[in-house]
């Protein structure tokens, strides 16, 4: 995402969407802002959209697709959804 | 340095770790001869063919045959250029005015594929401040479509009019317009949209559109084949209906049509359109009676549904799961992937063709045997594609209790 270096997403919502990615989380990698989704998670393209439509149910939010191929981590999925739960 | 085509590497494997050494590979089938509509030559076996989506049958109409011969002779094997430059014949013309006047629309402009027709009208129609609402089960070429346009893109869950809802909602207080996008029938399962539930939710708020991807429906449903809106009764809540003429119509091509004052804009915008050569005359001739055919179709219509309660029927009363009822896709649900292949090359060794689908091909992650049903199959035939189904599930052990149990628990 193109947020400021610095930005960091709020404690709740990475807890969120750390407790969303257990379920998803078949590798059992640790969980850290910075677990990328495609190469530490195995995300394919099937689970991605599984994923985010449990994110959007849990935020009651839409992701619209056009974001998803700038979300690389857990990081960028936060700052994306803090900013549609903003606007 | 890694080779172009290494990150397909886990693909490949999986595919390899799944098809094996020797046996059929179910997405390298030949037809070495096409016998009917219904029947082939495949690896030297006369082979019903239960999988072609060719509905009505029409890809041997004698009408159709013959127009496409004459305009073979009279125009030649291709028009060798775009829509816009020196590929419209008087042929593709009077194309797009057959299916402005059978949809009842003021507009029709016709593409070189259903795929096309999507991808064009899909990445040009909304802009930057706009939105698309996907139904998340559409087609791959809806999805790359809607890649290509600057509208932000939204999926709703499939068939769920209250999430739609729910989701234009969100987006009441935004100016751009909105785009709904469904399909009348999806392919995979066969599944109906609930058009008249959608139309509502449209109606709530202000410049929402709509667009039906009629592709399995045009030809099935509605008293002349109009597809989902004719059936559902609100053809004038949808603004664009996009088809394709490799299905019911039994040729190749795709169209879009609509009454939007402005529609004919898109032909100089819409890439897919201006940047590929058009339908060959004798295509466009096919097309064009089949069309006619089509729309005076109620007796193949009566027959197609006709024949498949009678596969749904025989299939579901072996024990097999199926997915839609009362649909010309008739989609029986393997618990995997190993034993949908095992089922699919049972099929195929004792004269059966279906399509097998995998995921992510597939909503649920569904491993499918994917029947669609033609208005030309026979009672004969339809029985002993049912025997045949019978004697594979049994050999491979599907229609087993353990089985059964596993598949309804997936």
């Amino acid at each position: 995402m193109n947020a400021p270096a610095g930005a960091a997403p709020s404690p709740d919502t990475l807890a969120a969407l750390f407790e969303i990615l257990k379920t998803f989380n078949k590798t059992g990698v640790e969980l850290t802002p910075g677990t990328r989704f495609s190469e530490d998670l195995n995300f394919d393209s099937l689970v991605v959209m599984e994923f985010v439509a449990v994110v959007e149910d849990d935020f009651d939010i839409s992701v619209p697709l056009n974001i998803l191929p700038d979300v690389a981590t857990i990081k960028d999925l936060a700052l994306a959804v803090e900013k549609i739960v903003a606007e | 340095m890694a080779d172009l085509l290494d990150r397909f590497a886990p693909l490949m494997a999986q595919r390899d770790a799944l098809f094996g050494e020797g046996g059929v590979d179910p997405f390298e089938v030949k037809m070495d001869q096409v016998l009917s509509q219904t029947e082939a030559v495949i690896a030297g076996r006369r082979t019903i063919l239960v999988g072609t989506n060719n509905y009505l049958g029409l890809t041997f109409a004698p009408e159709a045959l013959k127009a496409a011969h004459e305009a073979l002779e009279a125009c030649g094997t291709g028009t060798t250029g775009s829509r816009v430059a020196n590929g419209t014949y008087d042929g593709h013309k009077q194309l797009e005015n057959v299916l402005s006047d059978f949809f009842g629309k003021e507009h029709a402009m016709v593409f070189s594929t259903g795929f096309l027709a999507n991808l064009g009208i899909l990445s040009t129609l909304m802009g930057p401040d706009d939105f698309i609402l996907m139904d998340a089960d559409c087609h791959a070429s809806i999805y790359d479509g809607v890649r290509g346009s600057s509208a932000q893109v939204i999926r709703f869950k499939h068939n769920d009019a209250a999430d739609l809802d729910k989701r234009l909602a969100r987006l009441a207080d935004k100016p751009g317009n909105k785009l709904i996008v469904i399909e009348g029938i999806y392919s995979m399962l066969g599944d109906k949209a609930p058009l008249g539930e959608i139309v509502a939710v449209k109606k709530k708020y202000d410049n929402v559109y709509l667009l039906s991807d009629e592709a399995h429906s045009l030809g099935v449903l509605g008293k002349f084949g109009r597809g989902l809106p004719e059936e559902a009764g609100c053809e004038d809540d949808v603004d664009f209906i996009v088809g394709t003429f490799s299905k019911s119509v039994g040729t190749v091509g795709g169209f879009c049509v609509s009454s939007h004052p402005q529609f004919n804009t898109l032909r100089l915008v819409c890439r897919a359109y201006v940047f590929t050569a058009s339908l060959p005359p004798s295509v466009v001739a096919s097309a064009t009676v089949n069309l006619g055919l089509v729309k005076n179709g109620g007796a193949l219509r009566v027959r197609l549904m006709r024949n498949a309660h009678k596969l749904h029927a025989g299939l579901t009363a072996l024990g097999l799961k199926v997915a839609s009822e009362n649909s010309p896709v008739v989609a029986v649900v393997a618990p995997d992937p190993e034993v949908a292949l095992a089922f699919w090359r049972g099929l195929i060794e004792a004269g059966v063709y279906v399509n097998l689908a995998l995921p992510p091909a597939t909503p649920y992650g569904y491993s499918l045997l994917r029947a669609s049903l033609c208005a030309a199959h026979t009672e004969e035939q339809l029985d002993e594609v049912i025997a045949i189904f019978a004697e594979v599930a049994a050999k491979i052990g599907l229609t087993a209790p353990a089985v059964r149990q596993r598949i309804a628990a997936g």
